[in-house]
């Protein structure tokens, strides 16, 4: 499973971080520091959360075959 | 329906009747009606179109609907923030950032995206939460208080004063011009004069002596190279002042409120504090308090609706978190509703910059309130007293407990 996340569009809700500050990094302004990455294993439930946890929906989950 | 013929005159050409529907958010007769301001709203849900026009305040669009108010945050370029107050400003100030659209936004923002990022008011966590305990074991034996005075006005000021470098014994006055300046009334002008007034102090004091505070950093703060000139500077100042001394205060207020009237609440947050946070998101997203507003730049066709340069627009983020199309069953306060993605704090680029220092401090009082206060409920012999400007407040919310 892979996260991908329009950056540009984040205004710093820091939602998706208070549902999980290990795969949600944010940078020293608030606002989340990358465009995505590799869902570990075990971890797929809490990623799915904090996407959906983005008020502005700019997280996606991209579930991989 | 518009009584009053003058009023009906006042409507633009290019507002449909249909589109017209009698609502002054300052002081209309609905929220006495209803006695509480969010029934208010979620009347007009019912009974307005879900985007209206009301000729009261001068005459402005009114958005009702989540879907509809979330776009027109999120598009600048048609609903733009400059000069976008209702009624219009008596004085032109200009309020960096909440009064700029991007690009030049994104500069006067991002020093306060880092003074109040969620590491920063993790920071100072502690101090909220020693500050939170002592107000409330000040009252906690006299088995009754207004929450407003004892809680939820002291709490948020000092600490936001504190922040800012503001003088903390004058928290009585601030709070009587923060209202002024939300007001329709002519005291406001004269209070942005004394705010102003008050800000130009500091600032001359700050430049001759620094203090580790946000008054002196904005004065050190530069912008393209250069420091803000001394009006910006001012209305950066005004700005932080309306936002921080008068919002938290209301969010404690409707927290508390809804927690006193729901004493299976209370028991079920006692016996399980993990579900604060929880509960804290779905206070935020069953009251709102705030209602920006914006002014549109473009004449356009938008969403079927006409709309023409000039044209300012509430937008009632209390019910659009009332809306049954984004929330099923908006008015049953539900801790394990399925979906709490609200905007209470607004969407788009103006997202409040307080909100982390808001949230922070909402779950502290929950926790601290609920730990030290044994079963509390609205005095049955007093009367709550509420008013209605931008930002819905609780001027007296009397509570009793047994001690």
């Amino acid at each position: 499973m892979k996260i991908v996340i329009d950056r540009t569009r984040c205004v710093g809700h820091a939602r998706c971080a208070a549902i999980d500050p290990e795969l949600y990094i944010l940078d020293d302004d608030g606002y989340i520091a990358s465009d995505g990455f590799d869902v570990p294993e075990g971890k797929e439930a809490s990623a799915k959360r904090g996407a959906r946890a983005c008020p502005e929906r700019v997280i996606s989950v991209v579930e991989e075959d | 329906m518009v009584s009053s013929v003058e009023l009906v005159r006042s409507v633009p050409p290019h507002v449909p009747t249909s589109r017209v529907y009698d609502f002054d958010f300052h002081n209309d007769p609905l929220y006495a009606e209803k006695g509480d301001m969010h029934d208010a709203f979620a009347h007009l849900l019912s009974n307005a179109p879900s985007m209206f026009w009301t000729p009261r305040n001068g005459g402005h669009w009114v958005i009702l609907e989540h879907d509809l108010v979330a776009q027109a945050m999120r598009t600048p370029e048609i609903f733009s923030s400059v000069r976008q107050a209702i009624p219009a400003m008596p004085v032109d100030i200009v309020m960096p950032p909440i009064m700029l659209d991007p690009p030049e936004h994104a500069k006067f923002r991002a020093p306060l995206n880092k003074a109040f990022s969620p590491k920063s008011m993790q920071e100072i966590s502690a101090s909220v939460r020693e500050l939170a305990a002592e107000l409330i074991d000040n009252i906690a034996a006299d088995g009754h208080c207004d929450f407003v005075g004892a809680i939820s006005e002291p709490l948020p000021v000092l600490i936001f004063m504190k922040l800012m470098g503001m003088p903390v014994d004058r928290l009585a006055d601030f709070r009587e011009w923060v209202h002024q300046t939300l007001s329709n009334t002519p005291e406001r002008e004269i209070a942005y004069g004394k705010v102003a007034q008050l800000m130009a102090e500091l600032i001359d004091a700050r430049i001759k002596e620094p203090q580790n505070d946000l008054i002196s950093r904005l004065i050190e703060l530069e912008i393209d190279g250069e420091k803000l000139s001394r009006e910006l500077l001012l209305g950066y100042c005004q700005l932080l002042f309306i936002a921080g001394l008068d919002t938290v205060v209301n969010g404690m207020s409707f927290a508390i409120r809804h927690l006193a009237r729901n004493p299976a609440l209370q028991e079920q947050l006692r016996a399980d504090p993990s579900r604060i946070p929880d509960a804290v998101e779905e206070m935020l997203r069953r009251y709102p308090i705030a209602m920006p507003s914006r002014r549109v730049v473009q004449d356009i066709e938008w969403n079927g609706i006409e709309l023409r340069t000039g044209d300012l627009v509430l937008m009632a983020l209390p019910a659009a978190h009332l809306d049954s199309k984004a929330f099923p069953d908006p008015q049953r306060f539900d801790l394990d509703r399925d979906n709490v993605t609200h905007i209470t704090f607004g969407t788009g680029v103006h997202r409040c910059a307080g909100s982390h220092l808001a949230r922070i401090e909402l779950q502290i009082l929950n926790e601290e309130w609920l730990k030290r206060i044994p079963s509390f409920r609205m005095d049955p012999d007093k009367k709550e007293r509420f008013h209605a400007a931008n930002v819905l407040s609780i001027d007296y919310l009397p509570l009793v407990w047994t001690i």
